[in-house]
C-alpha cells in the first residue's frame, strides 16, 4: 500500500495520509480535542481505507484510547469531522455507525456468568436478531484462537486474562463487523499468542483494523503508523 | 403480658456510666474516639429525646394530614443523611430518589397498613409514623449502596459498557448487567440478614413489641410482615430510583456524564 506521511512544521499538527485509490472506510478531518487542559489533538487528519491497517503509537495518556472512543461516538472532539464509511459521524446516526465497528479493550471485564451465555445474550440484542448463533463456528473460533471448548462453560470472572481476551474478540468476530478497533488487545497474550491474532487478521483483508499497542508483533511493513506521541508521524 | 416497666430517669443516667468502660479503653490505648463519642452519644439522645416528644404529640392529634406530612419529612432526611454519605451529586439525585422512595416506601407502607394488618385508619399515627419510620430506617441505606452501585460500575467498569454498545447492545440492553448487579449488591446482604433472623439476632422491631407487652406470636407477625416490606420497597425504590435518573445521567451518545459524581 502507498503510503504518503506528511509531518507539519507546526507541533501538535499531524497530518496523516494513506493515499490510495481505495474507498475511504475511516476519516478524521482536522480533528481537535483538548482533555482536562490538555491539548491531546490540534487538527489531526487520519484518512483509513477499507481493508487497511493503521497502528496507533504513543505512550500513555498520548490519547490513544481516546482516539479509539472518539471513532466510536463515546467521545467528541471540540472541532473537526469524523467519517465513518462514508457518513459524517452525528447524534441521528452514531448508534447505527457503531454496528459496523468492533472494539475490544485491555484488561476489560466483560460480564459475569457463563462464557457461552454471555455470547447467546449478545446474540439476542435486538440488533443481533438477524444473526443466528451458530455454536460449531464458536468452537471453530475457540480452536482458532487456541482456546478448548470447555472455555464456553467457565464463569466470565475466573477465566484467565489472557483467555477473556481471546474470548471479547471471537465475540466480535462472530458479529462480522467491518471495522475493528483494538485498544492493547493482545496485551496480556504471551508472544506466540499475540503473532497468532495478528496473523488472523492478516488474513481477513475486508477488514479495517485499527490497533493501539505497544507490542512489536504489529509492527508490520503493510501497517500505516500514527505516532501521537511525536504528534507527527513515522513509518 | 405486661408492658415493660418504665425507667426512672436516675437508672438511665446510671445507663450512661456504661459509657466508662469504652471510654477507659480509649484512654488505655489511645483510640482517640471521646470527642467523637460524645458527639455522637449527644446526638442520638437528643434526637430521640426530639422524637418522643414529636411522638407524643402525633399521638395526642393523630390527624391523618400531619401523619403523612411526617412521614414525607422523614423521607426527606432519610434521603438527605443518606446522600451525604454516597459519592453521587445531590443536585442530581436528590428529586429522583426521593420520588422513588415516596413511591416505593410509600406503597408498600400503605399495603402493611391496609393488607396485612388491616387497621380501619391506615393513616393512624402508630402505624403510619411507626411502620413508616421501620421500613425507611431499614431499607434507604440498601438503596443508597444498590444506586451507587450502579452509577460507580458503569463509571469504573466503562470499557464492559462501551463493549457491550459496540457488540450492538442498545442503551438498555448495555446497561442491563449493570441493573442486575446493582439490584444484587442492595438485595444480597439483605436476604442474608433475613437467612439467619431469629438464631444470631433477635429483629429490634420483635423486641420493641414484646417489651411493650405484645404476645410473641403477635410480635413474630409484626416482625415478618416488616421484614417483607422493607425487602420489597428496597427493590421498588432502587428500580424506580435507576429509572428516574438514567434519562439524565446519560448523553444522546450514551456515555454517563461526569457531573453525576460529587467532584
Amino acid at each position: 500500500m502507498l503510503t504518503i506521511l506528511y509531518q507539519s512544521v507546526f507541533l501538535q499538527k499531524t497530518v496523516l495520509k494513506i493515499t490510495a485509490e481505495f474507498y475511504r472506510m475511516i476519516e478524521l478531518q482536522n480533528i481537535s480535542l483538548q482533555l482536562n487542559d490538555r491539548k491531546l489533538f490540534d487538527k489531526l487528519s487520519v484518512e483509513v481505507p477499507a481493508g487497511g491497517r493503521l497502528l496507533i503509537l504513543g505512550g500513555s495518556g498520548s490519547g490513544k484510547t481516546t482516539l479509539l472512543r472518539m471513532l466510536l461516538g463515546f467521545v467528541l472532539p471540540d472541532s473537526g469531522k469524523i467519517l465513518i464509511d462514508g457518513e459524517e459521524l452525528t447524534l441521528e446516526n452514531v448508534w447505527s455507525l457503531r454496528q459496523k465497528m468492533a472494539y475490544v479493550s485491555q484488561e476489560m471485564q466483560i460480564g459475569r456468568g457463563k462464557a457461552e451465555t454471555f455470547i447467546k445474550e449478545v446474540f439476542k440484542f435486538r440488533n443481533n436478531r438477524k444473526i443466528s448463533y451458530d455454536r460449531s463456528k464458536v468452537l471453530s473460533l475457540l480452536e482458532d484462537f487456541q482456546l478448548n471448548s470447555g472455555t464456553l462453560d467457565k464463569d466470565l470472572e475466573e477465566i484467565s486474562g489472557g483467555e477473556l481476551q481471546r474470548f471479547a474478540i471471537i465475540v466480535t468476530l462472530l458479529l462480522d463487523r467491518k471495522i475493528y478497533l483494538m485498544d492493547e488487545a493482545t496485551s496480556a497474550l504471551d508472544e506466540p499468542l499475540k503473532k497468532l491474532i495478528v496473523s488472523y487478521f492478516d488474513n481477513m483483508d475486508n477488514k479495517t483494523l485499527i490497533i493501539s499497542s505497544h507490542d512489536n508483533v504489529w509492527h508490520k511493513q503493510n501497517y500505516s503508523i500514527l505516532n501521537l506521541e511525536e504528534h507527527g508521524s513515522s513509518t | 403480658m405486661e408492658a415493660a416497666p418504665d425507667i426512672h430517669i436516675l437508672r438511665l443516667l446510671a445507663g450512661f456510666g456504661l459509657l466508662l468502660i469504652p471510654v477507659g479503653l480509649s484512654l488505655l490505648v489511645r483510640l482517640g474516639i471521646i470527642g467523637q463519642l460524645m458527639i455522637s452519644v449527644g446526638r442520638m439522645t437528643g434526637q430521640l429525646f426530639l422524637m418522643s416528644i414529636v411522638l407524643i404529640y402525633l399521638f395526642r392529634w393523630d390527624n391523618p394530614l400531619i401523619n403523612i406530612a411526617w412521614v414525607i419529612v422523614m423521607i426527606f432526611f432519610a434521603c438527605l443523611s443518606a446522600m451525604v454519605n454516597s459519592k453521587l451529586s445531590f443536585r442530581s439525585f436528590f428529586v429522583p430518589v426521593f420520588l422513588a422512595y415516596f413511591v416505593g416506601a410509600g406503597f408498600v407502607l400503605l399495603f402493611f397498613n391496609k393488607i396485612i394488618v388491616n387497621h380501619e385508619n391506615i393513616f393512624t399515627a402508630r402505624l403510619l409514623v411507626v411502620i413508616g419510620g421501620m421500613l425507611l430506617g431499614n431499607s434507604l441505606n440498601s438503596a443508597i449502596i444498590g444506586i451507587s452501585h450502579y452509577y460507580e460500575s458503569i463509571r469504573k467498569d466503562n470499557k464492559r459498557y462501551l463493549y457491550l454498545l459496540s457488540l450492538g447492545a442498545t442503551q438498555n440492553e448495555a446497561l442491563l448487567p449493570f441493573f442486575r448487579d446493582a439490584m444484587l449488591a442492595a438485595l444480597k446482604p439483605f436476604m442474608a440478614n433475613m437467612a439467619t433472623m431469629g438464631l444470631v439476632s433477635l429483629p429490634g422491631m420483635m423486641t420493641g413489641q414484646i417489651l411493650g407487652g405484645a404476645a410473641p406470636e403477635t410480635a413474630i407477625k409484626y416482625q415478618i410482615a416488616i421484614l417483607l416490606a422493607i425487602f420489597t420497597a428496597v427493590t421498588i425504590s432502587v428500580s424506580l430510583s435507576i429509572y428516574f435518573t438514567s434519562r439524565r445521567a446519560f448523553n444522546a451518545y450514551g456515555v454517563l456524564k461526569k457531573d453525576f459524581f460529587k467532584s
